[in-house]
């Protein structure tokens, strides 16, 4: 029999964490070329990337965006590493600069975050209903799969009316958002509530998850005991354990690739993700 | 996007303690959330965050 397959994703920098944070982050754009690289090398399947501008502020200029994408490709021809592209960088950016870099560069996936929440209590994180209809239409369009990113079941149910209404397209794929601030807490119990949610509302999507902070470990072995996928890096956590900041976001990848080996799966490699993911 | 863990700062009026707890922990601590973990006095709010700069500066409370 078949041993499972898990995609680990590497979300190599958001758009929060600066070097006060941790000096390890990767900011710029040949820092994060590298360290995509880098974490493909460890067994990183998938690379979601966020850009951050010259004060080290996220940002969605697809100026930053084309010259990380085309300093991976020239300078490590060999890495085939699935590229999902954040459409979600910058709260003032426009719904056009949001999504000017897919149209542009044509990612095989790229984040589609499918509702609107407060924002670490002092702002708004807007994904306008006119916003998503537009977004989920041009991907389909560019050849660009959407990854649900759902930080509440809310938005699993808002992804199966897109469904419905033909914006996003079967089969989908989830990225449950847990333990963010003014979303669902990352435990267990939610995490089985969060897939069961996604299996009765858009049955035979395939899902990831990742937990910030305290969750994180459990959202790791969670998702591998439940079937699912894994997001690791420092967008999501600068802290490796208890008191040691990450000395890279290679640490996170390695330490996923010993969790889903010891528990009997095997890591997808960016071939294996591509058709566990339908990209062509 | 995320913005990794989110944290409500204090300091403590008696020891002068500088402590942080995580927001996701609001149900694991429950009453005793926001209190110093050294002298058990409710702290003083400063401000909440994403890692605020001077986050070192604070040492989290853990379960």
């Amino acid at each position: 029999m078949d041993m499972a397959k898990t995609i680990i994703t590497v979300a190599t920098t958001g758009a929060w964490p600066k070097k006060e944070n941790n000096p390890n982050v990767p900011m710029t754009p040949q820092e994060i070329a590298n360290d995509v690289y880098d974490c493909w090398q460890a067994g990183a399947a998938v690379a979601h990337l966020h850009m951050r501008d010259d004060d080290g502020n996220g940002t969605m200029s697809t100026d930053k965006f084309r010259e990380t994408v085309t300093l991976l490709r020239e300078q490590h021809p060999d890495c085939d590493v699935i590229l999902n592209l954040t459409t979600s960088g910058d709260l003032n950016a426009t719904d056009e600069t949001r999504q000017a870099h897919l149209k542009e560069l044509r990612p095989e996936m790229g984040s589609y975050d499918c509702g609107s929440m407060n924002w670490l209590n002092s702002s708004l994180f807007i994904n306008h209903p006119k916003f998503l209809e537009a977004l989920g239409k041009n991907m389909q369009e560019w050849g660009v799969k959407p990854e649900i990113e759902a930080f509440d079941p809310g938005m699993i149910a808002n992804a199966a009316y897109y469904l419905k209404k033909g914006v996003l397209k079967a089969p989908l794929h989830f990225q449950f958002c847990m333990g963010c601030a003014n979303g669902i807490p990352g435990n267990m119990k939610n995490l089985v509530f969060m897939k069961e949610t996604m299996e009765s509302l858009c049955p035979g999507s395939t899902w990831s998850c990742f937990g910030v902070g305290h969750s994180a470990m459990e959202m790791l072995y969670g998702a591998v005991a439940l079937g699912g996928h894994i997001r690791v890096g420092m967008e999501d956590n600068v802290m490796y354990a208890k008191g040691q900041l990450a000395d890279s976001n290679r640490q996170f990848v390695e330490r996923a690739v010993r969790v889903i080996r010891e528990y009997g799966n095997e890591v997808a490699t960016p071939a294996d993700a591509r058709e566990i993911l339908g990209l062509k | 996007m995320s913005w990794g863990p989110c944290f409500m700062y204090y300091h403590c009026e008696d020891c002068g303690k500088k402590f942080k707890y995580a927001v996701d922990m609001i149900p694991v601590f429950g009453d005793r959330f926001g209190f110093c973990p050294d002298c058990g006095r409710e702290g003083a709010f400063e401000q909440d965050g994403a890692r605020i700069p001077n986050d070192a500066e604070y040492g989290e409370v853990e379960d």
